[in-house]
Parts: C-alpha cells; sequence; structure tokens
C-alpha cells in the first residue's frame, strides 16, 4: 500500500517537473531533456509488463495534453514500457533481478544504470524524434537530437538519484 | 498445450502494446497530417488552469522587455491617428465615414505555452469561447503573422503556430507582387519556407513578405518576415525563398487573435466561385 501511495506521489512529481520545469527550459542545438523516462525505468521489479504498459501511457498521455503533442509522447513512453523486461534480461547480473526492488543506481549499480539507463533513453529519444520530425532526409537532424538530448536527461536521471534517492536502504 | 498458453501469453503482451501503440499513434498523426481530430492538447481545464499559474508566476521575468515594446506600439498607433497629423489640404480633411466599415476586429491574448523546437509547434493563449474566439481566426503579435487558431475551449484556445509544417498561409512578397504559399520545413525557428513563386520573377532580398488576405484569416498587408535567402530548386522552375520571420516565435507573449467580421460573405462567395468550376 505504502509502495503504491509513493510511487503515485512520484507519478505527480515526474509529471509537473518535466511539463512546468524542465520542459520549458530551451537549450538549443535540438536538445529537448526528458526526466519522465527514468520514472518508468525506476517502477519495481515485480511489476508485469501490462501494468507497466499502462502506467507508461497514461504518463505519456498526460504529457501530452500539457505540451501539445498529442499522443507522442504516450506513444514513446509505451516503447521503453514494452522493451524495458528484454533490456533488463540481457543486462541481467550474474545472480538475476531476485534480491532486488528497484531498478535504481543505489540497488544494482553505477555501471549498471548507465547501461540499461542509458539504453531505454536512446531509444525512448530515438522513437520520439523520429516521429516528431518524420523526414528521411532529416536522419542526421533525428541522430544529433537523439544524442544530445539522452546525454542531457542521463545527466539528470543520475542527478535525481544522487540528490533524492540517497537514503540509507530499508527493509 | 502449456507453448499454447506460454505463446499466448507473450501475444497478448504485444497485442496490449499495439492497442495503445495504435491509440496514440493516431491521435498524433491524425492531428499532424489532417487537422480535425481534437484531444489530447491543453485546451482542457486542467492542464490549462496549472500552465495558467506557471505564467503567473514567470510573468515578471519578462515584463520590462514587454512594456516597452507596448509602448513602442502605442507610439506608433498614436503617430498615425489623425489628431497627430496636420492637414496639407484643407478640402481632403473631409472623412466621410460610410465610406468605410470595419471589417476585422483584434482580440487581444497572452500566450501561456508555447513550443518552437519541433517541427510542428503549436501554442495555449489565454482567451477561448468567452471570448469570441473560434477556431480558424488568424493570430498576430505586433510585429507581424504568428499562427492560426486551432481548437478552443470555454477558457483557453491552442494555435496552431507559424512553425508548422502543413500551416500554409497564402502570402505575397511586396514589390514584386507574386504570390505562393508559407510552409515551415527549415527547422530553425526564425526561418519559414515561401513556396510556389516561378523562378523567372526577380526577388530581392529583403523584400517584405505579406499576407495575402486569400483565405480570410488575416487582413491584406500584415507582415510576415523578409526574404532572407533564395536559391532555385533543381529540376523544377520554382524559387526556394527563406523568409526571416518577423517576429521572435521564441519569445512569444502578448497576441491579437484576429476576427474577420466579413468571412462568411468571403466564403459564400468563394463557394459559387468554385459551383462555376466544376
Amino acid at each position: 500500500m505504502r509502495e503504491i501511495l509513493i510511487h503515485s506521489a512520484q507519478f505527480f512529481i515526474y509529471l509537473f517537473a518535466q511539463t512546468l520545469i524542465i520542459g520549458q527550459i530551451e537549450l538549443g542545438w535540438g536538445i529537448h531533456p526528458m526526466i519522465y523516462p527514468l520514472f518508468i525505468i525506476m517502477l519495481p521489479f515485480q511489476l508485469n509488463v501490462i501494468p507497466l504498459m499502462i502506467i507508461a501511457f497514461i504518463m505519456g498521455i498526460s504529457i501530452d495534453l500539457f505540451s501539445n503533442t498529442f499522443g507522442l509522447h504516450a506513444s514513446a513512453a509505451l516503447i521503453i514500457a514494452y522493451l524495458r523486461p528484454e533490456i533488463f534480461k540481457i543486462f541481467s547480473p550474474r545472480d538475476g533481478y531476485d534480491t532486488f526492488l528497484i531498478p535504481s543506481i543505489r540497488e544494482l549499480g553505477f555501471t549498471w544504470f548507465l547501461l540499461v539507463g542509458g539504453t531505454l533513453t536512446f531509444i525512448h529519444h530515438l522513437w520520439f524524434f523520429f516521429l516528431e520530425i518524420f523526414r528521411i532526409d532529416a536522419w542526421t537532424l533525428v541522430l544529433r537530437n537523439t544524442l544530445l538530448s539522452s546525454l542531457i536527461s542521463l545527466v539528470l536521471f543520475i542527478l535525481i538519484q544522487v540528490i533524492f534517492f540517497k537514503r540509507p536502504k530499508t527493509s | 498445450m502449456r507453448d499454447l498458453i506460454a505463446f499466448f501469453q507473450r501475444f497478448r503482451v504485444f497485442l496490449v502494446f499495439l492497442v495503445l501503440q495504435i491509440v496514440a499513434l493516431t491521435s498524433y498523426f491524425s492531428v499532424v497530417t489532417y487537422p480535425r481530430t481534437q484531444f489530447l492538447n491543453s485546451a482542457n481545464h486542467v492542464s490549462g488552469t496549472l500552465l495558467n499559474w506557471e505564467r503567473e508566476i514567470t510573468k515578471y521575468l519578462y515584463l520590462d522587455a514587454e512594456n516597452q515594446r507596448l509602448q513602442e506600439e502605442i507610439v506608433a498607433l498614436r503617430e498615425a491617428m489623425p489628431e497627430s497629423q496636420i492637414s496639407i489640404d484643407q478640402k481632403t480633411r473631409l472623412i466621410n465615414d460610410t465610406l468605410f466599415q470595419q471589417a476585422y476586429r483584434y482580440i487581444p491574448a497572452v500566450v501561456i505555452n508555447s513550443t518552437h523546437t519541433n517541427s510542428n509547434n503549436f501554442f495555449t493563449i489565454q482567451g477561448g469561447r468567452n471570448r469570441g474566439i473560434a477556431p480558424k481566426m488568424g493570430v498576430v503579435s505586433d510585429q507581424g503573422v504568428v499562427g492560426i487558431v486551432y481548437d478552443v475551449s470555454e477558457h483557453y484556445a491552442v494555435v496552431k503556430s507559424i512553425l508548422t509544417e502543413n500551416i500554409n498561409i497564402s502570402a505575397y512578397i511586396d514589390g514584386s507582387h507574386s504570390h505562393g504559399i508559407i510552409k515551415y520545413t527549415t527547422l530553425d525557428p526564425r526561418r519559414v519556407s515561401l513556396t510556389g513563386i516561378s523562378n523567372d520573377i526577380a526577388i530581392k532580398r529583403g523584400a517584405p513578405v505579406l499576407t495575402r488576405g486569400s483565405g480570410g484569416f488575416f487582413p491584406k498587408g500584415i507582415p510576415i518576415g523578409q526574404v532572407d535567402a533564395l536559391e532555385a530548386i533543381e529540376g523544377k522552375p520554382l524559387w526556394d525563398i527563406k523568409v526571416r520571420l518577423g517576429t521572435d516565435m521564441r519569445r512569444l507573449h502578448y497576441v491579437y487573435v484576429v476576427e474577420n467580421l466579413l468571412k462568411d460573405e468571403l466564403h459564400a462567395i468563394q463557394q459559387q466561385l468554385e459551383e462555376f468550376e466544376n
């Protein structure tokens, strides 16, 4: 129960931080930093893929409501929710994930997060910018936006975890 | 049997994924390619209110610059008023007012949310049906055209920015009188493209680009920008013209919605024209 409350609160914090603060920042060079993918990445391991996709979809739609993107964020959020178990499987530690609760730096280490978070962020941003620009002749632009934005987003993900999730391990 | 169940389980996940993805993509592409379906935008009450709060907080950051701009605009308008001009010829001083009829009305509005980095950009303004704003009205700033109203709710409206691929505003170049259509293909928020002008027409750099007023969205002769660069398109007898926008779309705060009071009449007579052609 407590878990559900915490994650619901996180949902709204990520949503408002994304739409009212991060989404309004302009950095130029096509950089669109996004922080809500971290919310999807850091949902508990025990959550099945279908509820995960539904939560991600609701998150995406809520962001679309604020930023006039009409379903673009929903589509990109859905992609990483769908692929999350597969990516986790690829980068699985030797003993599996049985003893872990939350996919975070604190529980699984920096390298693991960099690999998994980096891959998922790249997929999310690539899909997002591909749909957003939607022109084959502008593929260099898609790639540039994806790489630069992924880099900034990933830095934000790490900062958020270092600053806000650094309480001592309970349970 | 177990394999079949396992297969179905796998398939079920993909099915849910597919359905949700189709919902999202249909919504997105129906807006981008065909401007009719209208949901998932910030003209709804909750996000409108929140974005309004955000503006209440951040508006003080650009108050000075905006005041200065408004003041300059007032000065320009004052100077254009009959009171501030001296008549050279006493006989032509008489103005018969019945010769003129108000054709366009301006509704002031404040931008509360905007984007400029996407390939299709929209912005939200405060003011909707309650102030007489309706879809397909033009939107201008004090420096020129900025977009066309796309969707309205009671208190908010979403405007399709001039930085949208299929914005299709009809425009002409002052001095050459050749006209074409404005599109946003440059992905640079300072420039738009003017398409459809034949390359046997001489065009000067820096020539002003103005609205033609053919759709009834804008009056004729509202500035859009200036010709910035021109190149011949290979294999077609057309110019590829880049227009530098008069308005900086990255700093858009105060706009005016243009209501065309004679729109019905214009549409009625243009419909007759279509019937003639058929």
